[in-house]
């Protein structure tokens, strides 16, 4: 049994690195190229620095970077989740009521073309430089991908299974729960992703414009200073935080709707 | 024998005023408890409106629909129905689906676990009940459909092409589970199909439906016995009624 397990998971590394190697081969080949053509072509170090001096440099602000990591975290994570809690009952209630459906619907539309982050140094002038606006600003980036997808998931239902519902005689909750909730599930999951890629952008902009902390102010000073390679480190945590994010989403999407074509397939 | 549907001059139009197309009608038709009837058509010929306004899943614009002696006013229940696009749904396994038709009219599955058991059973399904559609083959999908659309053993199918998005063979094969499943339990079978050689070898009736707007051009009774295997299929009567249903369709210009 031990054995079988063992040989099958090594059969899965082979199958993996098989996939795989082409594309490891050439994400190391971009960091040697970086590595050496700064000095080769004799790049100023203020302007841009190899990535082994990055890792070098980062490491030793290590614990300011991780605290400012956990800072802008809280920011994200906290505008995410208000998000989430936001948008999905205010998209069901537009995707089931007409007249939400031809009033809040469209100005929500409206508003999306707005670019969100526009309003940023609004709500810093507003409520001024601590955690709030930051909230606020993850949670514009991330509502409307959520809400306009939740609108999108819980409005179209295939029309033979409206049908076969109505053929049953089931009341509205039997429907919602046995079929409208769970075929909304992957179309939801849509909005989620696209706003867990925006949540740290907004989070980022947010403190480029005024804050006293987290990962967006740490790149604005040092860049200010000429320190590219802490510039860089504050980025590369900016980017882990955001995968973190994506990859919580995509766990769940796995474990919520594992029938689903683009859980199955693997694909994002 | 006591008429499970009636439709009385029954008609359909889309649109309003000026722009109002007329779909269907008038329409009569009468289907006795126990009968399969086919409705028979060219695409766009209003069979599956047809089959709509029986179920009471569309509104009539005139006319009337009696089912089981009470005018039909909305959705009926006591139905089973499938259409082109099967209604499994992929987060729920054969089994999961088949009990969803329970579920969602508040009859607990686990009373009804041996009439699912007998109906994967006689679709041979019963080693894939625990498979979610998408590993079952079309025609597989189609047999799930099926117990689905029975397992509350309505009186009454309404089948709008069940077998039209399925390979030739595939269809062969699950024509003769249908007809045994309908020998068997011998329900109110209303079959929409644009297939001459599908109506002829299911139907007890086959009503030949002409388009613009949608009429029953004529109506025949198909007296071959059931059950109607492959040697009935190649029979002179067989081909008899083929001819003479090619015949009306090519006068409209269908074929």
């Amino acid at each position: 049994m031990a054995s079988s397990d063992h040989s099958r998971l090594t059969a899965r590394l082979r199958d993996w690195f098989e996939q795989s190697w082409m594309f490891i081969a050439f994400f190391a080949g971009f960091f040697l190229f970086w590595e050496y053509s700064v000095v080769w072509f004799d790049v100023p170090r203020y302007i841009l620095v190899p990535p082994s001096t990055i890792v070098t440099k980062g490491w030793a602000d290590i614990d300011r970077l991780l605290y400012y990591t956990w800072v802008t975290g809280v920011e994200v994570v906290l505008g995410y989740a208000v998000a989430v809690v936001l948008a999905l009952p205010i998209g069901l209630a537009i995707a089931f009521s007409t007249i939400l459906r031809r009033t809040v619907y469209p100005f929500l539309v409206c508003i999306e073309m707005v670019p969100k982050i526009a309003f940023a140094p609004l709500f810093i002038s507003w409520l001024g430089f601590g955690l709030l606006p930051k909230v606020i600003i993850v949670f514009l980036v991330c509502f409307f991908p959520i809400v306009l997808n939740a609108i999108l998931a819980f409005s179209s239902l295939p029309e033979e299974l409206t049908r076969f519902a109505r053929s049953t005689g089931a009341g509205p909750w039997r429907t919602f729960t046995r079929l409208r909730l769970p075929a909304a599930l992957p179309q939801c999951f849509v909005g989620f992703k696209y706003a867990a890629i925006n949540a740290t952008v907004g989070a980022a902009i947010a403190e480029f414009i005024g804050s006293d902390q987290g990962l967006g102010f740490y790149i604005q000073i040092v860049t200010g200073n000429m320190r590219p390679d802490l510039a860089f480190a504050g980025i590369f945590f900016l980017t882990l935080l955001g995968l973190a994010l994506f990859g919580l989403v995509t766990l769940a999407e796995r474990l919520l709707i594992p029938w689903h074509i683009s859980v199955r397939r693997g694909a994002h | 024998m006591p008429h499970q549907i009636e439709l009385r001059d029954l008609t359909k139009s889309f649109g309003r005023g000026a722009d109002a197309v007329d779909a269907l009608g008038p329409v009569s038709l009468d289907v006795a408890e126990g009968e399969f009837v086919s409705l028979l058509g060219p695409s766009g010929c209003g069979k599956s409106t047809l089959m709509l306004m029986i179920a009471g899943l569309l509104p009539i614009t005139q006319g009337s629909i009696l089912f089981a002696g009470k005018p039909v006013k909305g959705p009926q229940t006591d139905i089973g129905i499938m259409f082109q696009e099967n209604t499994l749904v992929p987060w729920r396994t054969v089994r999961g689906n088949i009990e969803l038709q329970l579920e969602m009219r508040g009859l607990p599955p686990a009373d009804h676990a041996a009439s699912v058991n007998a109906l994967l059973a006689s679709v041979r399904l019963t080693d894939f009940q625990h498979r979610h559609p998408h590993e079952l083959s079309g025609g597989m999908q189609q047999r799930a459909a099926f117990c689905q659309a029975m397992v509350h053993h309505p009186r009454t199918l309404l089948l709008d092409e069940p077998l039209g998005k399925l390979d030739a063979m595939t269809r062969e094969s699950i024509r003769s589970d249908l007809q045994a499943l309908w020998l068997q339990e011998r329900r109110t079978v209303v079959f929409v199909t644009h297939s001459i050689e599908e109506a002829i070898q299911l139907s007890s009736r086959v009503a030949v439906i002409t388009p613009r707007p949608g009429r029953i051009e004529r109506i025949f009774d198909i007296d071959l016995p059931f059950p109607r295997d492959f040697d009935v299929k190649v029979s002179p009567e067989f081909t008899r009624y083929t001819r003479a249903i090619q015949e009306i369709f090519r006068s409209y210009g269908v074929l």
